[in-house]
């Protein structure tokens, strides 16, 4: 029984949102480095392409490691439950808009991005998501193409 | 007088037809979506950043400027009528116009907000003019080291004043600063952390980080909180106040206009801090302080004008130095830049119908608020009675085209993605994004002055601590920092942003 306790304890450290944080500019750090690593350092009088990159990686790696430290050390908020669907679908919506957009038009994108977008939303009424979606397509296609004169295709091998 | 022709020169430009009429597209457009709950200002300007690149600089400038000022009336106006604040600046709007509203004052409290603004907005636009000049003049004597060390300070100061842990937010500085580096290398052509994109050899680009970051992000959020409306609508009756009203608004919105200029100026000042300032002020002053929370006319006057002076005098430090104070200048600055203009000293002297065209504008902005948005309130009001179900997806498809309009590709639109998943990460560890942007815009700067001072001194880092500029500059940011290691400080910070929640 102590020992469950014990290991929620310091579980709940680890999911602090400071140390979450000082994890994640680890992982920067480290990932700049890696990706650096190939960069010309130079000397300081004429620094190459790596100098700052690496200078500013290694800070951030070293800050990252003092955050976890005091983290651990005085503690920090535990990081709130995130709520998966909202962030989820909101970026599946922009990818399948982006996919979508030059290949099938703006209608298509646009019909796929808000039925995804109104998912994320507890209250989902199918109706006013089409209504919606139709108010949009008229009021996007005014806008973009016939106002603006955007060079989209409202729907690919239509208009 | 110099300063007078300098005048001439802006409002000539400001007062032309087209720039008119695109400071007062942006007014509208910045009040569109500024009253809509949750979306403050900074999300705002970054939304609505692509439609301002295909316009000539300075048009793009005044409209962004007429943005900035109808998203933080439109944060005010829904703190007012459904005590639901746009941004952290109107947060103390609330306390006391809500109840205003309440007590059936609604358009008494908007029309004192406007009112008082709009004066505001006119000192704090006098005082821009006043103190360019001989801030510009004493920024041409800088060489790069002095430049690197006030970057620093600037960084620095934006911290301390920013709520939130300090260190995390000096991380998120060098983060910033590290994405900032991404693309093509200036001085030898070497591709940086590229990944072999070659959309990513020019850099990535500013507009989709800041709408993914700071737009999407939020509006990921707010569905997450799943936004309902308190009070339902408020009726809007009659927008003139009583004449006890206006005798007790006026010295309070003289007072907030003064501290808000005065803390306007400091970096990683600005409206928020005006405005908390100002309100603690009056409540500190006032013969009845239990009066405040209940709908006391000071605690709007004087907050409203404090935050709109700070909104103007934040422009200082952005336009003279190129030092973007906060998160909305260093939008502004990664504008200047997506322009072709390098902020700093030299827009004055090199540009001066944009500089002072863009300082006209102000005062003419700030003026238009008023004469527009008054009579408009109506419609304002019935914007806000849209549910958000409708508004999430529409403010999303727009963000999405405005992202491709941005280059014609679809690249840009993935990139808002990625930035919305990593702004929505930064939220829920509590990482400022307002740190990673300012380091994001100064980074390459940075890095350039940085090569340049090192070069210049044959490798000898002293040069930073030899040359007197940047030696007290130098100073300046370790004497920051020592500061926000003292205990009675911090605790004293923590204090100032308790309202704040």
């Amino acid at each position: 029984m102590k020992t469950t306790r014990f290991w929620e304890a310091s579980l709940n450290r680890f999911l602090s949102k400071d140390f979450l944080s000082g994890l994640m500019f680890i992982g920067f750090g480290l990932l700049a480095l890696y990706f650096g690593q190939k960069l010309a350092l130079g000397t300081p009088v004429r620094m190459g392409p790596g100098y700052v990159p690496r200078m500013l990686s290694l800070v951030l790696v070293g800050l990252g490691v003092l955050i976890c430290i005091v983290a651990m050390v005085s503690g920090s908020d535990p990081v709130e439950k995130p709520k998966w669907k909202p962030i989820t679908l909101v970026t599946i919506g922009i990818v399948c808009f982006a996919l979508l957009f030059e290949r099938a038009g703006l209608i298509p994108a646009l019909i796929v991005l808000i039925l995804i977008a109104s998912l994320a939303n507890e209250e989902f009424k199918l109706v006013e998501v089409i209504g919606n979606m139709v108010a949009l397509s008229v009021l996007c296609t005014l806008v973009f193409k016939v106002g603006l004169g955007m060079n989209i295709s409202i729907l690919r091998g239509v208009w | 007088m110099e300063l007078f022709d300098n005048l001439a020169l802006g409002f000539s430009v400001a007062f032309s037809f087209q720039n008119l009429a695109y400071a007062l597209l942006g007014c509208l457009l910045g009040t569109l979506i500024g009253v809509l709950p949750g979306i403050g200002p900074v999300a705002t300007i970054a939304m609505l950043l692509p439609i301002t690149f295909h316009l000539p600089p300075t048009a793009s400038l005044i409209m962004l400027a007429g943005i900035y000022y109808g998203a933080s009336y439109g944060g005010s106006t829904t703190s007012i009528l459904v005590n639901l604040p746009g941004e952290s600046a109107s947060v103390v709007t609330c306390l006391d116009g809500y109840q205003m509203a309440r007590n059936g004052r609604a358009g008494a409290a908007l029309s004192i907000s406007a009112v008082g603004s709009f004066f505001a907005g006119t000192v704090g636009t006098a005082i821009i003019v006043m103190f360019a000049e001989p801030l510009t003049r004493m920024a041409q004597k800088f060489g790069p080291a002095d430049y690197c060390s006030l970057m620093a300070l600037g960084l620095v100061a934006a911290v301390i004043l920013a709520s939130g842990s300090v260190i995390k937010a000096i991380a998120m500085i060098f983060l910033g600063l590290l994405f900032g580096l991404v693309g093509t290398d200036v001085n030898t052509g070497a591709q940086r952390f590229t990944l072999d994109m070659p959309e990513l050899s020019d850099g990535i680009d500013f507009a989709p980080i800041a709408m993914g970051i700071f737009g999407i992000a939020e509006i990921v959020v707010n569905l997450e909180r799943h936004l309902t409306r308190t009070g339902g609508a408020i009726k809007v009756n009659s927008l003139w106040p009583t004449a006890e009203e206006i005798r007790r608004a006026i010295p309070a919105a003289l007072r907030g206009t003064f501290l808000g200029a005065a803390l306007g100026v400091l970096p990683g000042g600005g409206p928020t801090l005006g405005a908390f300032s100002s309100y603690t002020l009056e409540k500190k002053i006032s013969k009845n302080p239990s009066k405040f929370g209940k709908g006391a006319v000071e605690g709007v006057a004087a907050p409203e004008a404090a935050n709109n002076a700070a909104a103007q005098t934040s422009f200082i430090p952005m336009l003279t130095l190129g030092i973007p104070s906060n998160a909305v200048m260093a939008l502004m600055v990664g504008a200047m830049i997506i322009q072709g203009i390098q902020p700093g000293p030299e827009v004055m002297t090199k540009k001066p119908d944009l500089f002072w065209g863009m300082i006209a504008s102000m005062w003419i902005g700030n003026a238009m608020l008023v004469v527009i948005n008054l009579p408009m309130i109506g419609i304002w009001v019935k914007l806000l009675t849209v549910p958000y179900r409708f508004l999430a997806p529409a403010i999303l498809l727009f963000c999405c085209i405005g992202a491709y309009s941005l280059q014609n590709s679809t690249f840009h639109v993935m990139q808002v993605a990625v930035f919305g998943v990593l702004g929505y990460i930064f939220v829920r560890l509590g990482c400022e994004g307002a740190p990673f942007l300012l380091g994001l815009v100064l980074g390459p700067q940075m890095e350039e002055y940085f090569r340049r001072a090192m070069l210049l001194s044959r490798g000898d880092p002293m040069v930073f601590l030899e040359r007197p500029i940047s030696l007290g500059l130098l100073i300046t940011t370790a004497l920051l920092l020592i500061l926000m290691a003292l205990p009675s400080f911090k605790k004293a910070r923590e204090e100032a942003f308790q309202e704040e929640g």
